[in-house]
């Protein structure tokens, strides 16, 4: 009988630990602690540092982009909260933004971030609740930085100077 | 009570610590560790290893280490069937990582590995094997790959500049050193590779003596050379037995 225990605990181990290799190989950690944050996002589990993403927020309302992208950088790791990836998305706009042109790359890094939150938003549409923001869903977002991306004829327009941030 | 001791630990060892062993090599056998960043690396077997493993698996079953029809059978209980197929695949796996740990990530030395490796392996299928000899065929093979990767290899491609690197340099003057070019890992890597490498063989030994047991083998390598010898090659053995001092005692 025990010997039956043994084969068929065994076997029952074994193959989690095949599924476990097979996961390491599937997702590529770099770091102990990156074999961790998968292991969290796989067992639902993961949360973001809210320490981290609070001090990045005071950052980015007092205008240091960079800064506050580092933080949020920090408090997502995995890239998996998509309240995280809409602000990153957001400073890549704030930052990239100017009167008479815009930053392509910070601008297209910013598509990417949008695009990342909105794949991991489970509503729909992303919406975030900050008066310090003047475009409260993702969508909104994603529309305002493609557009700074393509030229037009408007480009060349000199009233554009007018025109305010979001 | 011996004998249930005997059982649990035969038990134990077929179903838990050999697949664990196993297991464990294909998942150390692709990890490398960057030379700069120090981070993990996995490198996923490539085609190559899997066709190595299977002429390996081959040689396994040519050589009695792997004996089909003692581990698998319809005389058998199903679990204890699937338990053993299960075992296989994990030796399979071992096997082709053990190969992927040894061979250079790309560039033409990747190539000629795989050619020899190919070649060595395709050879010893028509070689006279028992257990004993593949499994020492077999440490001396990656051992050698060991050597040639980890030391002399490693060296070239140090990004400090190894001394294997100057000589190559003196020697191939004006001749570019892009298709020896390889990625450039951190020295844990090789201790990686080593302790790999040493529980697959390890894993194959203990799989030899405890899956088949050891009388088994010899007797079944006995048997085997016999049947290979002329008839008036076994006469004279068989004289040779029954004149044995031993028995006669």
């Amino acid at each position: 009988m025990q010997a039956k225990i043994i084969k068929a605990g065994g076997f029952g181990f074994t193959i989690a630990y095949a599924a476990f290799i097979v996961w390491i190989y599937a997702t590529e950690p770099r770091t102990f602690k990156e074999v961790t944050t998968s292991a969290e996002i796989a067992a639902g589990t993961y949360q973001i540092d809210q320490e981290k993403f609070d001090s990045a927020l005071s950052l980015f309302r007092r205008e240091q982009f960079r800064a506050a992208r580092d933080e949020w950088q920090r408090a997502d790791p995995a890239q998996r909260d998509a309240r995280t990836q809409f602000y990153i998305a957001y400073s890549f706009y704030r930052e990239g933004w100017g009167r008479v042109y815009f930053d392509q790359e910070l601008f297209k890094q910013g598509v990417e971030a949008v695009n990342r939150a909105i794949a991991l938003s489970s509503t729909s549409p992303l919406t975030i609740d900050d008066p310090d923001l003047r475009m409260h869903t993702a969508a909104e977002l994603k529309v305002e930085l493609e557009q700074g991306l393509e030229s037009s004829w408007s480009d060349v327009n000199p009233l554009k100077v007018l025109r305010t941030r979001k | 009570m011996s004998q249930d001791n005997r059982f649990r630990n035969r038990a134990l060892v077929d179903f838990v610590v050999l697949p664990f062993l196993f297991l464990t090599v294909a998942l150390l056998g692709g990890l490398r560790v960057g030379a700069e960043s120090r981070t993990f690396i996995f490198i996923a077997p490539p085609l190559v290893t899997l066709l190595l493993a299977a002429l390996s698996m081959l040689l396994f079953v040519r050589g009695g280490l792997i004996r089909f029809h003692e581990w698998v059978g319809s005389d058998l209980p199903p679990l204890t069937n699937v338990a053993h197929i299960w075992m296989f695949i994990t030796i399979f796996f071992a096997s082709a990582q053990a190969f992927n740990s040894v061979l250079p990530e790309r560039g033409l030395f990747h190539w000629l590995f795989s050619f020899f490796f190919l070649w060595t392996l395709w050879n010893n299928q028509f070689s006279s094997f028992d257990a004993r000899r593949l499994l020492r065929s077999l440490a001396i093979l990656f051992g050698t790959a060991f050597v040639l990767k980890h030391l002399l290899l490693a060296n070239l491609y140090s990004p400090e500049g190894g001394w294997l690197k100057r000589v190559a340099g003196a020697l191939l003057q004006g001749v570019t050193l892009g298709t020896l070019d390889g990625p450039a890992f951190a020295p844990s890597t090789g201790y990686i590779a080593f302790f790999t490498l040493a529980l697959y063989i390890a894993g194959l030994i203990l799989f030899a003596f405890a899956g088949n047991g050891e009388p088994t083998v010899v007797t079944h390598t006995l048997v085997d050379g016999y049947r290979q010898l002329s008839a008036a090659e076994r006469r004279s053995v068989r004289e040779a037995i029954l004149d044995d001092p031993v028995d006669q005692d």
